[in-house]
């Protein structure tokens, strides 16, 4: 079942570019159809899982290949499986400006199956894999336009995740010598008796893998791919660069952190303290490039920097509330940023506008547009009432209860950033909406809302940040018992 | 004894043998004969294989039956069965892999001459592989170098010959040193036989005399083969050698030659030396270090390449200082973490030249990085073989060079000193191998103009396709059934002591 | 409970309900005539919310509080009507009607009305949830988006300046608002629960343990909310933004929204507890910044020539004074600070009306143009006279009183140094008020010998304008004549019931 769920992406993707279509619609429903079931499988899969763990394959040693659903795969995978139909939705609208059809959907349809892979993984190594596997399927989508820019943030893309996981996987290395199993394991699987005396070179490997796995979180000094990147259509940078790609790196640190080195291990040690600086440094440092970033997804894409590090905060406060204030960011900002994104690509597809001083006076022409775009800035500024807010007070009040000043200076950086979140954001949604008293109504006359397939996504998910803004206590507390190593 | 016994000594002999007799042949019989040479000593090679693992017990074989010293010695555990295997294995397809471009690189009238060479550069392969002696490993050495030197030769371009030229040089100054650590070896023990060297080295150790002497000469032996198989900063004649000489020699150099004495290396070690004793040396350290400065030098050259063979060249040289890592770190561990990189990269490396040769030719005969913009798409087979290769190199999951790495990696955890050191350049030196060859391979599958090249199809190449799904499969199947590899390998070692 | 929900969301629901049905049209499209209509809507809107309002705070339902939903487990939404906030809840209910109807005939020539009424019903109904908020987070959510729906206000007229105003505004406003958001993550870690209970809710075990770093964080928050306020050294944005906007937008902007700092200071206190903070280092900071402010906000008003820039500056100086009232922390000094709340409100907002009226009829925007308004505008000119009385603090006006109690309650408090030195400083602005202020009534009516009577023309503003001027005066005075009504809720405000 398990194995299943993985594969039918899979062979949906290798479908697409072999099956004749005769018409495109065909292939749409074809393509809806499969991501959708698949999705609704995951999700009965999640809600009737047992502990039980799948073996796939045996690799050396003791080494293998195999999957098993616990709290926190339900986490990703669920977000994974719940965004991607609509994302699927999206992109047929988005595709037809775009050439090679068939070699996108193949690929993105792909990058569902490893990201599942990677959200379903029962041990180290089968992450791993899967990990550097994704890496391998997104080239093609952000390589997608050919261009020579796209080639080159594709090569950046490229050198930066296999970099990173060259270092994720010392990590990996340590956990096989020195641990007693290379399974997931709430806690941690670090032997007291093999590490005695090594405490000081495993941090130290701790932090290489944690920069490791950070690449793809697009941790500070490893970012510059991720705007780089935004030169891919805009399905992948939403669905991708927003949420499984760059989550697929925060949701491995968790998993190293919490799963396989263990907080006990790991807290209030100087390992800590130096990834809690980097990533408090990359939370300001997002931010402040976003500001001054002129191009509307790559201000995004800065942003979702900023994000990421939001969640590698809270996770490397090394708490349960901590990992519930990361759970919660993790899952939030997917919607909030997706939305955006959304949003961002749907201005490109109506107006072929990309910088944002080409926005002014769009907003009274794609009302639902920017409409949707303010509400999901005002919930990444964390506005109370809407997803933002919610998740930002989860992480903040982990770093107060966590009791270190560092963590304290952490909440300040928080705070920080939400005031840039405020600038680089509403400034967009000013210059929409006011752009000036002399503004020529004439050069945006003929420009209006996406239709419904570019625009039902966008609706769900701002009723889901609305929602989880307000009522956000069913999945706070199925968090919490994920925090606690319960699920 | 079994008749099976017999089969190391007939594949040495098969394929002097043929050698001779192709110096008679046309062509195109020197080139079956030749195949059907490798084929005969790889079948022999598995059944030996097979032997040996139901036996478990290695066995030696007396030339002519004289006992030493008088005689000549053989010994084949599995080791040496696994590796005359793969050796086989591996210049078949790279035979196959470079057949369809011989006749535009080697004028016609010197083709036997090719496969003359090649069936030497085999049996002396061969020979270094089983032998048990260490003046017969010498002569082979040097027929080995003779050989290696004329492939490189043999396309005569002007850039070859200075290629061969230094290549000589080099490995004249590589195989002199051997002689010398070989007569200083003789002289300190009187021996030539490993296993009499053996007893003998093991004697003089715990007597305390002549143990500077004996450094000494375990240490020429050794810088001896490392400039052979081109261990940093001795690289200097590789590029050109690998670079410019034709797609089988290149194929062949550099995943073969350097391997065997890389083995002969590895048998002085276990058989001659004695694994403890030259671990207690400080020789290893001196590889260790060299080896990490070759993972990180070769890489950065192989970034600042603009020619892709020559790229491919110079990574050998980074992979190289791997497996020297691997003898640094001077566990058992690292031994077989070495012994399975030399199959890894003997398997990719012979890949990617075979694979770029494919690319290259679609792209009008360039080597240029720039000229080869989109070549995946003239010619696929090549593309997705070169795209594995470099997967492969990078250490991803499923392909052979993430086993080694993971190996390398296991091994260096367990060296106390030298653990953080090789943890590290592993890491950096994957960075630089991610950087050249991904880059290369973005290159190729980036969009060109297609008008400029034609395309070739399956049908224009079905031999060049299949060998490349055969490599690729070698590939897979070292990447994802490791275990009874390193079995094998652990099994073999242990056969050596 | 329902008055209070409806006094919230009913506005907020037809705010958005004008937004989208009037959506303007873009020029070259048909234009929305029907604009009888629009002022109908809002009018009825308006008077229905303050109705709502009113209900809300006559029945006394909403003593006991109630939670509407729970964000999460531990962070409720909660309202509940205290006296602190019955008396911003009056301010609000009073001057944003009059204010709106006001606007009704100021608005006529702006482009996008349904925009401007949509906001401005947004910020009343939030409003009305700031005053009727029982905890902090109910509270700091609307003081979000008191901001957020107060913003578009200020942008209006969408010229270049405004808009930079608009963003200036909202990025102090949400400076200010993170900065107390810092706090209420500690308050949330070291309180029992954040709703406001009298006399702090601090838990003393966190009190003893990190006593220190939570006078840190009251001082943050201190000054966070203090932005709102236009508290030196972030009250930048209160002159760009005051005076960009509509007149009576900035009329509610001036009078109403900035007293959301106030309110939000009074909660921080009301958190901490006095108790905790007097005597303490916060304290003397914070009297240093609010007498600073008192005096620069003064002193620039005096040396400003724009007439709107120069009540702004004065609201700047007057909301200090609330806030000095506060920083002393004695019954008296609080009695003056609310008191002067009210006060200011009406005063302030008639003063931005009467300006808005001179601006709307005459089109002059510098004191030094407006020589002879007198005689033009002469109710209007009179009004204005009435209300700068009561900003200086003349008895019979409700600036005395409140002074009068701010002055009493510094001398009481036995501070050091600023018992005397804050009635010095505040007599000091006193007197920089008339300065500013007066002059506009000495030579509006006594223009001098030169003034060409020939042109004069009576430019009395229509009654739509001159009647929310009038009540608002007349309710200036009136709070100065019957002092005892006020000062009795304000005791109980004070006494926390």
């Amino acid at each position: 079942m398990i194995i299943l769920v993985i594969l039918i992406p899979f062979i949906t993707g290798i479908l697409v570019p072999a099956i004749p279509f005769r018409k495109r619609w065909q292939k749409e429903v074809f393509l809806e159809t499969t991501v959708v079931l698949n999705s609704i499988l995951v999700w009965y899969l999640l809600l009737h899982h047992s502990d039980s763990t799948f073996l796939l394959a045996h690799f050396t040693g003791n080494l293998n290949i195999s999957f098993r659903v616990d709290g926190m795969s339900m986490v990703f995978a669920g977000l994974v499986s719940a965004l991607w139909p609509f994302a699927t939705l999206y992109a047929f609208e988005y595709m037809t400006k775009e050439k090679h059809e068939n070699v996108f959907f193949l690929f993105y349809t792909l990058t569902y199956g490893v990201t599942l892979g990677i959200a379903l993984a029962a041990n180290l190594l089968t992450m791993y894999f899967f990990y550097e596997l994704l890496t391998l399927v997104t080239v093609p989508l952000v390589m997608h336009t050919l261009t020579r820019e796209a080639v080159l943030a594709s090569r950046k893309y490229l050198y930066y995740s296999l970099g990173g996981a060259a270092f994720a996987f010392l990590g990996l290395i340590m956990v096989i010598v020195y641990g007693s199993t290379t399974d997931f394991i709430f806690g941690g699987v670090l032997d007291p008796a093999k590490t005695a005396g090594k405490t000081n070179v495993l941090l130290l490997i701790y932090v290489m893998a944690f920069m490791g796995f950070g690449v793809k979180a697009a941790v500070c000094p490893f970012n510059s791919w991720l705007p780089q990147a935004g030169v891919a259509p805009t399905p992948v940078t939403a669905l991708l660069h927003a949420v499984a790609v760059v989550k697929s790196g925060a949701f491995a640190i968790i998993r190293l952190t919490y799963y396989s080195f263990g907080t006990d291990f790991l807290k209030g040690t100087w390992a800590q303290d130096v990834v809690m600086a980097v990533v408090m440094f990359t939370i300001v440092y997002g931010c402040s490039r976003a500001v001054k970033e002129t191009h509307l997804k790559r201000r995004l894409a800065y942003s979702t920097i900023s994000n990421l590090s939001y969640i590698l905060f809270g996770a490397v406060i090394m708490t349960p509330l901590g990992l519930v204030g990361a759970l919660t960011h993790l899952v939030f900002h997917a919607v909030m940023k997706i939305c955006s994104f959304f949003c961002a690509g749907a201005v490109m597809h109506q107006t072929d506008r990309h910088y944002i001083h080409e926005l002014n006076g769009l907003g009274y022409k794609m009302p639902r547009v920017f409409g949707i775009f303010t509400i999901s800035a005002l919930a990444l500024m964390g506005v109370p009432g809407l997803a933002g807010f919610i998740s930002k007070w989860n992480l903040a009040c982990a770093a107060v209860e966590s009791g270190s000043p560092l963590a304290w200076g952490g909440i300040a950086c928080l705070l920080v950033s939400a005031l840039l979140t405020a600038i680089y954001m509403l400034t967009i949604v000013v210059r929409a909406f006011f752009p000036g008293k002399d503004f020529d109504y004439s050069t945006v006359l003929d420009i209006r809302d996406p239709n419904w397939k570019m625009l039902l996504p966008l609706f769900v998910f701002t009723i889901f940040i609305i929602l989880f803004g307000v009522y956000s206590q069913p999945i706070v507390d199925f968090f919490m018992s994920v925090a606690a190593g319960a699920v | 004894m079994n008749f099976i016994c017999n089969f190391p000594f007939f594949s040495i002999l098969l394929s002097l043998f043929s050698g001779t007799i192709c110096s008679v042949l046309p062509a195109k019989a020197a080139k079956v004969v030749n195949r059907a040479v490798i084929i005969a000593v790889g079948l022999m090679s598995a059944v030996l294989l097979l032997y040996l693992l139901s036996t478990g017990e290695p066995f030696i074989y007396w030339m002519g039956h004289f006992p030493a010293p008088w005689g000549n010695e053989i010994r084949a555990g599995v080791l040496e069965a696994g590796m005359a295997l793969f050796f086989c294995m591996i210049m078949y397809l790279s035979m196959a892999g470079g057949a369809h471009k011989l006749p535009g690189e080697v004028v016609e009238s010197k083709h036997n001459l090719y496969y003359i060479l090649v069936n030497l550069l085999l049996s002396s392969l061969l020979a270094l592989v089983y032998t048990n002696d260490m003046f017969t490993a010498y002569v082979f050495v040097e027929i080995n170098t003779i050989s290696a030197c004329g492939l490189i030769m043999i396309r005569q371009v002007g850039r070859t010959i200075e290629a061969a030229v230094r290549y000589m040089i080099m490995s004249l100054l590589g195989s002199g040193l051997l002689l010398f650590g070989l007569c200083i070896m003789y002289d300190l023990t009187g021996h030539l036989l490993m296993s009499n060297i053996k007893e003998s080295v093991g004697l003089i150790m715990a007597n305390g005399e002549y143990q500077i002497p004996l450094i000494v000469s375990v240490a020429l032996m050794c810088i001896g083969l490392c400039i052979k198989s081109a261990l940093f900063p001795f690289h200097a004649w590789l590029p050109d050698a690998y670079g410019y000489s034709t797609v089988s020699s290149a194929a062949i150099l550099s995943s073969l030659v350097s391997k065997g004495y890389i083995f002969l290396l590895i048998k002085i070690i276990y058989r001659v030396i004695g694994f403890d004793i030259f671990n207690n040396t400080r020789i290893i350290d001196v590889l260790f270090v060299f080896g990490l400065m070759g993972m990180i030098f070769g890489s950065l050259s192989a970034i600042k390449e603009k020619d892709i063979r020559r790229m491919i060249a110079f990574s050998s040289v980074a992979q190289i200082g791997y497996i020297y890592m691997g003898f640094g770190m001077g566990t058992q561990a690292g031994m077989v973490a070495s012994v399975f990189h030399i199959l890894s990269h003997a398997a990719t490396k012979s890949l990617l030249f075979v694979a770029a040769i494919g690319l290259t030719d679609v792209s009008g005969g360039s080597r240029k990085f720039i000229d080869l913009t989109g070549a995946a798409y003239r010619n696929k087979w090549a593309g997705v073989a070169f795209t594995a290769g470099s997967l492969s190199m990078v250490g991803v999951p499923l392909f052979s060079g993430f086993i080694s790495k993971l190996l390398f990696a296991q091994a260096a955890v367990q060296v106390e000193g030298k653990m953080l050191a090789s943890l590290i350049v592993l890491g950096i030196s994957t960075v630089l191998n991610a950087i050249y060859f991904m880059k290369t391979v973005l290159r190729i599958y980036a969009t060109t103009d297609e008008a400029a090249y034609t395309g070739i199809t399956f049908r224009d190449m079905k031999a060049y396709a299949v060998t490349l799904v055969f490599f690729i499969l070698l590939n897979v199947i070292l990447g994802v059934s490791s275990q009874p590899v390193v079995n094998m390998i652990e099994q073999g070692l242990a056969m050596f002591a | 409970m329902f008055p209070i929900l409806l006094s919230i969301f009913f506005p907020i629901a037809a705010g958005v309900f004008l937004l989208i049905r009037y959506r303007t049209p873009l020029s070259g499209e048909k234009r929305n005539t029907d604009r009888k209509a629009l002022l109908l809507l809002t009018g009825c809107f308006l008077v229905i919310t303050a109705a709502f309002a009113v209900a809300a705070l006559l029945t006394g339902t909403g003593k006991d509080g109630f939670i509407l939903f729970n964000l999460t487990k531990t962070l409720p939404v909660y309202f509940r009507i205290d006296s602190v906030g019955t008396l911003f809840s009056l301010l609000a209910v009073i001057v944003l009607p009059f204010a709106g109807f006001f606007s009704f005939e100021y608005m006529k020539h702006e482009e996008r009305e349904s925009r401007y009424y949509g906001f401005y019903l947004l910020a009343f109904g939030v409003l009305n949830g700031l005053c009727f908020a029982g905890n902090l987070i109910t509270f700091y959510l609307f003081f979000e988006l008191l901001t957020l729906s107060s913003m578009p206000l200020v942008m209006h007229s969408g010229s270049k300046e405004a808009v930079m105003a608009g963003l200036k505004y909202l990025f102090y406003s949400l400076c200010g608002a993170y900065a107390a958001l810092f706090g209420i993550y500690f308050l949330y870690r070291n309180c029992d629960s954040l709703t406001f209970t009298a006399g702090g809710a601090l838990r003393a075990s966190a009190v003893a343990e990190h006593g220190g770093f939570l006078l840190v964080t009251a001082f943050v928050m201190l000054l966070g909310f203090g932005v709102k306020a236009g508290m030196f050294p972030m009250h930048a944005w209160l002159p760009t933004a005051h005076p960009v906007a509509p007149a009576p937008a900035s009329a509610v902007l001036s009078s109403v929204i900035v007293k959301a700092g106030v309110l939000a200071t009074i909660r921080v206190l009301g958190m901490f507890g006095t108790n905790f903070l007097r005597g303490t280092w916060v304290q003397t900071a914070w009297i240093i910044l609010t007498l600073i402010t008192v005096f620069m906000g003064s002193l620039l008003a005096y040396r400003e020539p724009v007439l709107k820039k120069r009540l702004a500056y004065s609201t700047v100086s007057q909301l200090s004074y609330i806030l000095f009232g506060l920083a002393v922390m004695n019954e008296t000094s609080r009695t003056g600070a609310l008191c002067h709340v009210l006060a200011h409100g009406f005063v302030k907002a008639a003063l931005f009306l009467c300006a808005g009226a001179i601006i709307y009829k005459t089109g002059k925007t510098r004191v030094g143009e407006m020589r002879g308004i007198g005689k033009e505008m002469p109710l209007t000119l009179w009004c204005w006279t009435i209300a700068s009385l009561g900003l200086i603090g003349i008895p019979p006006t409700g600036g005395f009183v409140s002074k009068w109690y701010l002055a009493l309650g510094s001398l009481k408090s036995g501070l050091p140094v600023f018992d005397v030195l804050g009635p010095v400083i505040l007599l000091l602005s006193a007197l920089l008020t008339a300065g500013y202020l007066l002059p506009l009534t000495i030579y509006g009516f006594f223009p001098g010998a030169d003034y060409d009577y020939g042109s004069l023309q009576k430019k009395e503003p229509c009654k739509l304008m001159i009647v929310p001027i009038l009540i608002l005066t007349i309710l200036s005075v009136l709070i100065g004549l019957f002092p005892d009504i006020i000062a009795s809720t304000i005791d109980m405000a004070i006494t926390g019931r």
